[in-house]
């Protein structure tokens, strides 16, 4: 019962993180900062796949979207401008 | 990029071999444990990225072209759709037969699942699994890379 | 500007009552009861006889829906093709 418990916090906390980052990597002007957010965003995720028991899509996951991702996104952004315009 | 310092370089090429291990492996055990082909391609594109982060696109690109890559990528590709299109020949005569299992006269890979230790079974879906791998690993790596030695060069000012 | 912003805020909202009416009539986290699962069921009981793998996840992906896989390697090496199409005349 109380693992019941637990995991039920757990499945409560991860998708307020998830959203929580979402919202930095959006509010930030800082693009690489931003970049950081959308890999912890995707690692989180990774560990709410995790906890639902689908292990091949969070092993993908934090392969793709926590490296990969943000290996282009950050060669992209070093090839235009870093801080992002107040428009 | 022309890379970064000494001790980034040291730690990058000293855990290089066991992120590249672990990936093949999740390759390998792909019809036995979590995972597959996509997954650990990922994996080892991940390592492989690590190196172009710490030792600069310029030192890996005189290391390994993308023309190279393209190769590896296009013979996975070959691997996956001719073992697709073997199954037309043999066994159920279908495309995407699995023609390797429930048989006795070719001994690789025919067993029935006996727990997670036996590797030699399942048929087809370790080969699809390691052509699917190398695909996926020589894929994401040259996107990688080529999209690193462009930008490294915009940032000299030599593009045209 | 202000009306640009007006305007996202309307699109916003119009979305979220979508999202949200949508949201109220899923399913109860993990009930299965009143879904379809016959395909499920079939998969499970079945994969270790007919493919003879363990993981049942890769024995869908690469021998029941071996298509589905096609058409992902397919997207994969065309992104590829692009990435290099597009970056080449960078790198001479």
């Amino acid at each position: 019962m109380a693992e019941n418990i637990l995991i039920d916090i757990i499945h409560i906390i991860i998708p307020i993180l998830i959203v929580a980052s979402s919202f930095v990597a959006v509010y930030l002007k800082d693009l690489i900062a931003a970049a950081i957010a959308v890999a912890a965003m995707s690692l989180l995720l990774s560990l709410e796949f995790f906890i639902l028991q689908a292990p091949d899509v969070a092993i993908a996951e934090a392969g793709v979207g926590a490296c990969l991702t943000t290996a282009i996104l950050v060669i992209a952004i070093r090839a235009t401008k870093r801080m992002e315009d107040e428009a | 990029m022309s890379g970064m310092s000494k001790i980034v370089k040291t730690i990058s090429a000293t855990i290089l071999p066991f992120i590249t291990i672990y990936g093949l492996y999740i390759i390998a055990h792909g019809h036995l444990t979590p995972g597959g082909g996509f997954q650990g391609g990922a994996i080892v594109a991940s390592g492989f990225a690590m190196i172009v982060v710490a030792f600069g696109s310029i030192w890996t690109m005189e290391k390994i072209k993308e023309k190279h890559l393209s190769i590896i990528e296009s013979l996975g590709a070959i691997g996956f759709i001719g073992l697709a299109f073997f199954g037309l020949l043999f066994g159920a005569k279908m495309f995407f037969a699995n023609f390797l299992v429930k048989q006795d006269v070719i001994p690789f890979f025919n067993q029935i699942g006996q727990g997670l230790s036996n590797i030699n079974t399942a048929g087809l879906l370790p080969l699809m699994n390691l052509a699917v791998g190398l695909k996926v690993i020589a894929g994401l790596f040259a996107i990688v890379l080529v999209m690193a030695y462009a930008t490294s060069k915009i940032k000299e000012g030599t593009a045209k | 500007m202000a009306m640009r912003n007006s305007a996202a805020i309307i699109f916003f909202v119009i979305v979220a009552i979508f999202i949200i009416l949508g949201l109220l009539s899923i399913h109860p986290f993990g009930d299965t009861s009143d879904i379809n699962t016959s395909m499920d069921d079939h998969i499970i009981q079945n994969t270790q006889k007919e493919t003879g793998a363990d993981n049942g996840v890769t024995a869908v992906v690469f021998d029941y829906r071996g298509f589905d896989t096609l058409g992902e390697a397919t997207v994969l090496f065309t992104a590829v093709a692009g990435v290099i199409l597009v970056f080449r005349r960078l790198n001479k």
